[in-house]
């Protein structure tokens, strides 16, 4: 029975040097964009979309209202509060719009299939038009 | 409504008054649609003789005034003829220059005839409220928001725009006029307590098999769709009602039509036109209101009274 030695090499390179860099910079990277979106669930928007077209902005920060959306012969009643958005009532068949409950967060959606309406949190556009004519 | 809508309320009586204004908009489409086969309009144009409501009845008498003041721009009558063509159906075509002589026949104010609620129409003619039906609706809705004691509120019915006092915050509500060119905003202007509705070309429109463009709003006096120098019209007033009927009638008659319309009656409404040749044109009292959004593609001018 015949023994080798192995030898590794452990000292570092300058390739290693730049994979570590670059992972300390992903890692920076990824904590900005995470906590810069915290920082916008401060002020957040309802984006409401009724196919594939934005129709209405709901700021989150600007006191309770009550929104009615009609699309396919089905309406839903939207609730809007300072901390989250629910659709309260709905004649669409699968109801699944007002199981979602309410939303709260930056990146959280209700969508109603059957009204092909969706209702998406996101950060506050504060340049964002109230309505659209045309 | 063949459109989505929406509706915004704030303040304590918010829910009951939103209620209360869907209960108002789904009863006059029932009225009013001239597809829903009981509806009073469509029955009107099956029968040519139908007692209308009282609603129905003073609806279409205002249509009539319309008609009478844009000299026939606007003209509910046109029905037959947007049948033909059927632009904003699944099954759009070119009807031939025959056809369209032979159904202008039926078009015009003289072939409606209302004593009382009971209207009466000429054989071969039909009546389509479409062109303000929205109008009407967001008129309600402001009655009932009023009624209700709604301070601060916003509708959208298929874009006629009715905004209710300020917004919570106490500032103008945002309203944007769609670019008739691209995804973005042409202009924002800030309102409050005022209707806002566009018309235009680009909204609906086919395209023939030989690749012609047919736009959805036909000229009344020739019974083809419009080709107009403008790209849309903007009508900004204190009537929903008044701001559809004189959104098609203005994008109807063109630029020099439509400002000459304005300047004979300027103290009703304000305006915004877009032309094909890059200018955005508004009327002097906007020019406190209205914004240029980052990279606008527009020339903004100011119409002289």
């Amino acid at each position: 029975m015949t023994s080798r030695s192995l030898t590794v090499n452990l000292k570092p390179t300058v390739l290693d040097g730049v994979v570590v860099a670059a992972v300390i910079a992903m890692s920076v990277l990824v904590a900005a964009v995470f906590y810069g979106n915290k920082a916008n669930d401060d002020k957040l928007t309802a984006v409401v979309s009724v196919g594939n077209k934005v129709v209405d902005s709901l700021p989150l920060f600007e006191g309770e209202s009550v929104h009615t959306y009609s699309n396919n012969g089905y309406t839903l009643q939207v609730s809007v509060t300072d901390h989250g958005v629910c659709v309260q009532e709905s004649n669409c068949p699968t109801q699944d719009c007002v199981h979602t409950g309410i939303i709260t967060r930056n990146g959280q959606s209700i969508v109603c299939l059957p009204a092909q309406i969706v209702i998406h949190l996101k950060g506050a556009d504060l340049g964002a038009p109230d309505a659209v004519v045309g | 409504m063949d459109t989505y809508m929406s509706l915004t309320a704030y303040g304590k009586n918010a829910q009951t008054a939103l209620t209360d204004a869907s209960r108002k908009i789904n009863e006059l489409e029932r009225m009013l649609s001239t597809t829903i086969p009981d509806s009073e309009v469509a029955k009107l144009n099956e029968t040519l003789h139908f007692r209308v409501s009282d609603e129905t009845a003073a609806l279409l008498r205002t249509s009539l005034q319309y008609t009478q003041s844009t000299d026939g721009a606007f003209d509910m009558t046109i029905a037959p003829i947007v049948n033909a063509w059927g632009i904003t159906t699944d099954a759009p075509r070119v009807p031939d220059e025959n056809e369209i002589a032979f159904l202008l026949n039926y078009v015009g104010s003289t072939h409606v005839h209302l004593d009382g609620n009971t209207v009466t129409l000429d054989a071969g003619s039909a009546v389509d409220l479409g062109g303000i039906a929205k109008g009407y609706a967001s008129d309600c809705v402001a009655k009932i928001f009023a009624s209700s004691g709604i301070a601060s509120g916003c509708i959208s019915l298929g874009g006629n725009v009715y905004v209710c006092g300020n917004k919570p915050d106490g500032k103008a509500w945002s309203v944007a006029i769609q670019d008739p060119q691209s995804n973005n905003y042409a202009a924002t202007v800030a309102l409050s307590d005022a209707f806002a509705v566009t018309s235009g070309g680009y909204q609906r429109y086919f395209t023939a098999e030989n690749g012609t463009v047919y736009q959805h709003i036909i000229d009344p006096k020739t019974g083809y769709p419009v080709q107009s120098d403008l790209m849309s019209v903007t009508i900004i007033a204190d009537n929903g009602t008044m701001a559809d009927a004189y959104s098609t009638a203005l994008y109807v008659m063109g630029e020099k039509g439509a400002v000459d319309f304005w300047r004979a009656n300027a103290d009703s409404f304000d305006m915004v036109l877009i032309t094909a040749d890059g200018r955005l044109l508004y009327t002097p009292n906007l020019q406190n209101k209205i914004s240029e959004p980052e990279g606008a593609s527009y020339d903004f001018q100011v119409i002289d009274r």
